[in-house]
């Protein structure tokens, strides 16, 4: 027997491209969590992913020093959840760093590309797009129900 | 995030409380730095109640680790929650630290 689950759910969270925005991050997710009864240990992985993908932009993404708007995504079908990150910074995929190299000496390792190597973990699928001059960062994952 | 420091004549304990993330990793690298240019080579990281860290946060643990080492000094870690340990291990982490248990297993080893 199976329990479908056809219920869609959706929401959105506009922010600017500011790092005080990570609490609004924060407070979205907990929220997030209890509205769609995700499993609480989704939270800190949700933050982590969502930390390291706007970071990624409000530091990398601006070449000029004016406020831009960052939208964050996230709908729900049944136990496929899907995040989407749309900016309108410089192109850039995230999803072409490479991966870091853990065989090399302390001394020779380096931290480069731990945040997307994380949200490629975490994620079963994060894929990039650039459409109408804007960064689309779509992330996805099969949740457990 | 709190930081809280204990002196002893052989090690200097930093417990990690809360949320390690991008707003406030310079704080612990700005403590981390403050010991290490005082000649305090031997670091203990309790992290049991740290309950959240980004990459912002690993970065700093392996700038630690890398400029003790080259001291010979030691950097170690204890306490990690059972989500923080997953990260530590998808990083690659748990290779390169020596993470304990608890702070009195960890403090054997200075």
């Amino acid at each position: 027997m199976y329990f479908m689950d056809n219920n869609q759910k959706n929401k959105n969270l506009r922010l600017i491209n500011e790092i005080s925005q990570l609490s609004a991050i924060t407070d979205f997710v907990e929220n997030l969590v209890e509205e769609w009864e995700l499993s609480p240990g989704l939270a800190m992985s949700l933050n982590l992913v969502l930390e390291e993908a706007f970071t990624n932009v409000v530091f990398y993404a601006y070449n000029d020093e004016k406020q831009h708007v960052i939208d964050l995504n996230f709908s729900k079908n049944g136990d496929q959840l899907k995040i989407v990150l749309t900016d309108d910074g410089s192109e850039y995929d995230p999803t072409q760093k490479p991966d870091p190299d853990f065989d090399v000496p302390i001394e020779k390792r380096n931290v480069g590309g731990l945040g997307i190597f994380l949200i490629k973990k975490i994620m079963d699928t994060v894929e990039y797009q650039r459409k109408d001059n804007k960064n689309y960062l779509v992330m996805t994952k099969t949740l457990k129900l | 995030m709190n930081l809280n420091e204990i002196k002893n004549d052989k090690v200097v304990i930093i417990e990690i409380e809360g949320r390690l993330d991008t707003t406030n990793y310079n704080q612990l690298e700005k403590k981390l730095l403050e010991n290490i240019e005082s000649n305090n080579k031997n670091l203990l990281i309790d992290c049991a109640k740290m309950d959240y860290v980004s990459s912002s946060g690993l970065r700093i643990f392996l700038m630690a680790l890398k400029k003790i080492t080259s001291l010979n000094g030691k950097f170690v870690l204890c306490g990690l929650q059972e989500n923080i340990a997953e990260i530590f291990e998808i990083s690659g982490f748990t290779s390169i630290f020596q993470i304990f248990e608890n702070q009195e297993m960890a403090l054997k080893v200075f």
